[in-house]
């Protein structure tokens, strides 16, 4: 049972970390300014070394092979929150969702650099530099352009109140959340989205834009079980566009 | 007959594209919105001096780290960055290959009045290669510090050229080790890591066989 309840948690964060990855690769060539678009392109290319890490993981617990894995499953079996399936969108809304997702993240492998789980506190230890930079980079963005003009000001602050509830369904509880507490592996999404919400709105609070009411909004769920947007089926089908004409070819 | 003005025209696209205005004194041009630029460097290992890396245009110097760190160590490991405003940077003359600026130093007259404060010293060995940290000095001004530099950290030639900043406008992002901790190998990120040729003769090979 603690078999399942693990590959459950692991395949949520390479999921998130795969689509994600992939969507922010969008951004190469066409980003606000070249040291930008760079910047973008590279954490981009961190997430799906992050994906690899996790999906190696699971390749050893009895998965099958990360290319496999990644490439050819359905929309309904990808256990990805929503939030990192949406499209780009404008700047401003991809600078939101990096902010959210990346807060979320540190926190997520912070928390799993100390778990019970040799091999997953291993990797977790290794990669959460690379996401400290990531979230670096994010909340100076966010402060920089949140308060800037009143352009950017009320940019971010529309994309923020729109991605926000696709956000809390990061946190979304799953099936084994008990399991996981119980055997130190992960201190279970409740812990994670309180910490999560604090430094949140200490960013914010440095910024002009206005805090939401968080006891109003309604998360997301769904998708770490399947339900996906409209979006995520396209986004899967290009990504595998190549991998798919041969998937048994040696790269 | 050909005239004489067409006949020294060049033709060297580089030359004959710059449409050169001959009035000395165009009027300025609106200003932009451009960002300012900063230069970085970097440090590779513990202990190895500061390279320059290049530059990034930025809103502010945390800005320019954070763009500064992804163009420069994105392929490589290292241990810390400098973020210095281009506009805080004194570049001396230049000397020629295989001598020093030191032995050219346009004469400082009286030491100014200024307070005393630190500066780093970026010696340029090479024309074509990057400043390398030399040293750090103390003195009253930019110029000052030269004259300073040139007394103590006695540099043997070359040096071809030398960049002085003033220590209290470098941003030092080097404390905190986890960011620097990232993965030793990022050979994936770039092309050559990705070697093919032996999948072609294989594949070649095969043909041929069949």
């Amino acid at each position: 049972m603690q078999d399942l309840a693990l590959k459950d948690l692991l395949y949520k964060i390479a999921d998130d970390e795969l689509i994600l990855g992939h969507r922010n690769s969008e951004w190469t060539g066409i980003g606000p300014m070249l040291e930008e678009d760079i910047a973008f392109s590279s954490m981009a290319q961190d997430k799906l070394g992050h994906s690899l890490a996790f999906y190696t993981l699971l390749h050893e617990l009895g998965e099958g092979d990360p290319d496999t894995v990644a490439f050819m499953r359905n929309a309904d079996q990808y256990h990805n929150c929503q939030l990192v399936e949406l499209p780009i969108g404008e700047y401003d809304f991809s600078l939101i969702r990096h902010f959210l997702f990346d807060n979320a993240e540190l926190l997520r492998f912070e928390a799993l650099s100390q778990s019970s789980h040799e091999e997953v506190a291993k990797i977790a230890a290794k990669l959460k530099g690379e996401i400290k930079y990531h979230v670096l980079h994010a909340n100076t963005m966010v402060k920089q352009l949140g308060t800037a003009t009143q352009d950017s000001i009320s940019r971010l602050q529309q994309s923020l109140e729109y991605a926000l509830p696709f956000a809390l369904g990061i946190f979304e509880p799953s099936t084994y959340e008990q399991e996981l507490l119980d055997a130190g592996i992960y201190v279970g999404e409740a812990a994670l989205q309180a910490q999560w919400q604090e430094r949140i709105s200490a960013v914010l609070a440095k910024t002009s834009l206005k805090q939401p009411d968080w006891a109003s909004l309604q998360p997301v769920y769904g998708g770490r079980y399947g339900q996906h947007t409209q979006h995520l089926q396209p986004l899967l089908d290009e990504m595998a566009e190549v991998f798919k004409i041969d998937p048994t070819a040696e790269w | 007959m050909t005239q004489n003005s067409e006949l020294i025209k060049s033709l060297d696209p580089r030359v004959t594209r710059l449409h050169i205005e001959e009035e000395p004194n165009p009027a300025p041009k609106p200003q932009l919105d451009q960002l300012e630029t900063y230069e970085l460097f970097l440090q590779k290992k513990e202990g190895q001096p500061y390279v320059y890396v290049g530059p990034v245009h930025a809103a502010n110097e945390e800005v320019a780290f954070l763009f500064g760190k992804e163009q420069y160590s994105r392929r490589a490991m290292c241990t810390g960055m400098w973020v210095v405003k281009t506009q805080h940077v004194l570049v001396s003359g230049y000397a020629d290959d295989n001598t020093s600026v030191y032995e050219s130093l346009p004469a400082l007259g009286s030491t100014p009045d200024a307070a005393e404060q630190a500066y780093e010293i970026f010696h340029l060995k090479k024309r074509g290669k990057a400043h390398q940290h030399a040293g750090t000095v103390t003195a009253r001004s930019a110029e000052h510090a030269l004259e300073v530099a040139r007394q103590t950290l006695h540099a043997a030639p070359p040096v071809v050229n030398v960049w002085v900043i003033p220590q209290n406008q470098i941003l030092r992002e080097e404390e905190d080790k986890d960011i620097w901790a990232t993965t030793p190998e990022k050979k994936y990120r770039e092309a050559i890591a990705y070697r093919v040729q032996d999948k072609i003769d294989r594949f070649k090979a095969e043909r041929q066989a069949q």
